[in-house]
């Protein structure tokens, strides 16, 4: 079979199994059950397939995935990461389309926090996107910073996915941490000068007298049920990221 | 029924206790290491072991609770019908490839220990105390799907993890 046949089937499986809803690793799981018995040799292929698989976690430089979740956790749970919301929505003022830039700075603030990126989105979702689209952002404008600001949270460190991709790659996981920092910090600039131009030449796109005076209103029940949220998806997220290791 | 639930929170503990007292270990070995006291090299290694045993532990219970990420974009997009049979697609699969797991994970487990394979590092264990849970764990995956697959209900599918 021509690598380039065994590439589209395997990835177009993958993509089927992920359209139905089977839980990611599963997916991975399965394509990696017909990989193993066609090119590794069929039922010795699959006993391999799971010797593989435990050995490859098996690893030290894998345990900054954990650690790095745990730590957001902490932050989470003992309210720093609240806290470092409402700092810098009273340091952001006077600019235009003032919530999207309070986003995309405190999901920089929080990359450096937190290691899991569905965490940092999943909390700023819940917190900031319910008071953009009530005050008449434009959806796209809303949603846009904050699902943005996953990429940044990829590239600064705490980061579960360069320590995987450093040690799946043999690069230095150490180097790869701090090489993403400048181009994070660069990323998250370059949203913050589009959302400013953007909303100062087009002002349509916000539709909203952005009041100036209000801050973000986290009254503290509110606040605990965004923390269970967040802590729930990320035990998921890091239960499953440890799964796709596996694969 | 509940004692199987209590299975499962029990290996879920297991895996939060595993994970905090290598932190906590890892901390342990740090500082250790920076006050120029040697090194602890078991921690590394116990450290290492204990990624695969956690992640198994864990995974039945986020089963369980319906919390293991998976694209549900065209689900949600589908007809409840239709989007219904194309779960029901995925919960068989999903049993057979618990099933795959199950089968060929004993009889790694089993091979292993028939030949007495020992991995030397620091600490030499049997080879097949790796692969052990493979098969337990598995099984319980499975029991969900089935579970999953056996449901009647929507909101018993979609218990806690909504």
């Amino acid at each position: 079979m021509s690598w380039w046949l065994a590439a589209s089937v395997l990835f177009g499986a993958l993509g089927m199994l992920f359209a139905l809803g089977l839980p990611a690793a599963f997916a991975f799981f399965g394509i990696n059950i017909v990989g193993a018995w066609f090119y590794l040799g069929e039922e010795a292929g699959l006993v391999q397939l799971i010797r593989n698989g435990i050995v490859s976690i098996t690893s030290f430089a894998l345990t900054p995935i954990p650690f790095f979740i745990l730590m957001g956790e902490v932050l989470f749970h003992t309210g720093v990461a609240m806290k470092a919301i409402d700092a810098i929505d009273r340091m952001i003022w006077k600019v235009p389309g003032r919530l999207s830039v309070v986003a995309v700075v405190a999901g920089t603030v929080f990359s450096a926090i937190s290691g899991s990126t569905i965490a940092t989105t999943a909390l700023l979702g819940s917190l900031l996107l319910p008071q953009m689209l009530a005050r008449g952002y434009h959806p796209s404008m809303a949603m846009g910073p904050i699902m943005a600001i996953g990429g940044v949270d990829m590239l600064i460190p705490p980061s579960a996915l360069t320590v995987l991709l450093g040690s799946l790659a043999g690069i230095s996981i150490s180097q790869l941490l701090i090489a993403g920092i400048v181009p994070g910090v660069l990323l998250s600039a370059a949203f913050v000068a589009y959302i400013v131009l953007r909303t100062s030449l087009d002002p349509a796109s916000i539709t909203i007298l952005d009041d100036v005076s209000q801050t973000i209103k986290s009254s503290p029940p509110g606040s605990v049920i965004v923390m269970f949220r967040v802590s729930s998806k990320s035990w998921a997220t890091s239960a499953s990221q440890n799964s796709r290791v596996f694969c | 029924m509940k004692a199987y639930r209590l299975v499962l929170q029990a290996s879920a503990w297991a895996a939060a206790l595993l994970l905090g007292a290598i932190a906590l270990l890892v901390t342990l070995d740090v500082v250790v290491r920076n006050l120029g006291l040697g090194t602890l090299a078991w921690v590394l290694e116990v450290s290492e072991y204990s990624l695969p045993v956690a992640t198994l532990l864990v995974a039945p219970w986020l089963m369980h609770r319906n919390q293991h990420v998976r694209l549900d974009a065209l689900l949600t997009s589908l007809p409840r019908g239709a989007a219904r049979t194309l779960e029901r697609c995925a919960d068989v699969l999903g049993l057979a490839i618990c099933a795959v797991f199950v089968v060929y994970g004993s009889r790694l487990v089993l091979d292993s220990a028939r030949l007495g394979s020992m991995v030397v590092k620091t600490l030499a264990i049997p080879e097949w105390w790796q692969y052990a849970l493979v098969p337990v764990c598995f099984s319980l995956l499975a029991i969900e799907f089935l579970r999953r697959l056996l449901a009647r209900d929507e909101p018993a599918r979609r218990a806690a993890g909504a």
